[in-house]
């Protein structure tokens, strides 16, 4: 049977909320690049956008499944009859294999499509990777961490983009920009592991949680220079 | 080498060339300063009135152009763009 919870029961909620951190960070700096592009009209900004609003949609799922999974879990333990737990599970198993697979597939095409607004892809490129990115998302069903890996390859790609950028702009927040990424991809590496033990699911999203409330602080920085720039 | 500057990029530089200049400057000096040619900068500066982001005065027989309050306001947007573009590499 397909194990539905990775997160230990205390954790359960706490989850759901340094995700919902993560949702407000990518919406917000989306919101701006949308905002940014009607003055610039360079096309990177929808595209860089649009990848910021595929990852928060992706994390919606993943609240929603988490949501309703726990919900699930708790509801059974109260009730205690024998054939409505049964259902209830089986609607677990389903909504989270449903709901897991819309946010891996989000997630997974959302880094993609950051990665491409840095490395310039052809259409070819561009549809062998779609096809690629579904059959691997497909394969999650029976090996979540296959998903883990083909974030952390992205990620790794996009966090040496941000620490390339860095080294030639020596930007303060370009460097707080690689560090967050490099601090997402390293809950990337530890997500693979959920398996042994629910202990690296709880360190996972902690380490998320850094990595977004950098990602945060390094978008702050970059508006507070903007207008600190005017005044000067 | 370096890009080619952009439509928004010679906007920008125009009414930055006008705010170093205290708010207001003569047509020539703008023309030097944002390094356009006489066509390109009088085509400008016609799309930057229409915006209102100028408005050309006379002063003791001689033409001005004044930033307006949208005009500043536009190159103040324009410098957090610059900023976001430069800190994300876009």
């Amino acid at each position: 049977m397909i194990r539905v919870i990775y997160s230990p029961q205390w954790f359960y909620g706490k989850d759901i909320v340094i995700d919902l951190v993560s949702v407000f960070v990518l919406l917000l700096i989306a919101f701006f690049s949308f905002k940014y592009y009607k003055i610039r009209k360079n096309k990177n900004y929808v595209y860089f956008g649009l990848s910021f609003i595929l990852l928060s949609v992706s994390f919606l799922f993943k609240i929603l499944t988490n949501f309703t999974i726990y919900f699930h879990v708790l509801e059974t333990k109260n009730i205690g009859f024998l054939t409505l737990t049964y259902q209830t599970i089986k609607t677990s198993d389903v909504l989270f294999i449903v709901g897991f697979l819309i946010y891996r597939l989000l997630t997974l095409f959302g880094l993609y499509m950051l990665y491409s607004v840095y490395y310039d892809q052809p259409k070819t490129n561009i549809l062998l990777i779609a096809y690629l990115i579904l059959v691997s998302t497909y394969f999650t069903q029976s090996a979540y961490y296959i998903f883990h890996l083909t974030s952390l390859i992205l990620l790794v790609l996009l966090t040496i983009q941000y620490s390339k950028t860095y080294i030639k702009n020596k930007n303060n927040a370009t460097r707080m920009l690689a560090s967050s990424f490099g601090i997402i991809t390293a809950s990337q590496i530890l997500s693979i592991f959920v398996s042994i033990s629910t202990k690296f699911y709880v360190v996972a999203e902690i380490i998320q949680l850094i990595g977004y409330v950098i990602l945060l602080f390094s978008f702050l920085t970059v508006l507070r220079h903007g207008k600190k720039k005017n005044k000067d | 080498m370096e890009r080619k500057r952009t439509r928004i990029d010679i906007i920008g530089d125009m009414l930055t060339s006008i705010l170093k200049k205290g708010g207001e400057i003569k047509p020539t000096h703008l023309m030097y300063k944002s390094n356009l040619s006489h066509s390109q900068m009088m085509s400008y500066l016609e799309d930057l009135v229409q915006k209102d982001f100028v408005k050309k005065v006379k002063k003791s027989h001689y033409e001005y152009i004044i930033i307006t309050d949208r005009g500043c306001e536009f190159v103040q947007k324009l410098q957090e763009v610059k900023e976001f573009e430069k800190a994300f590499g876009l």
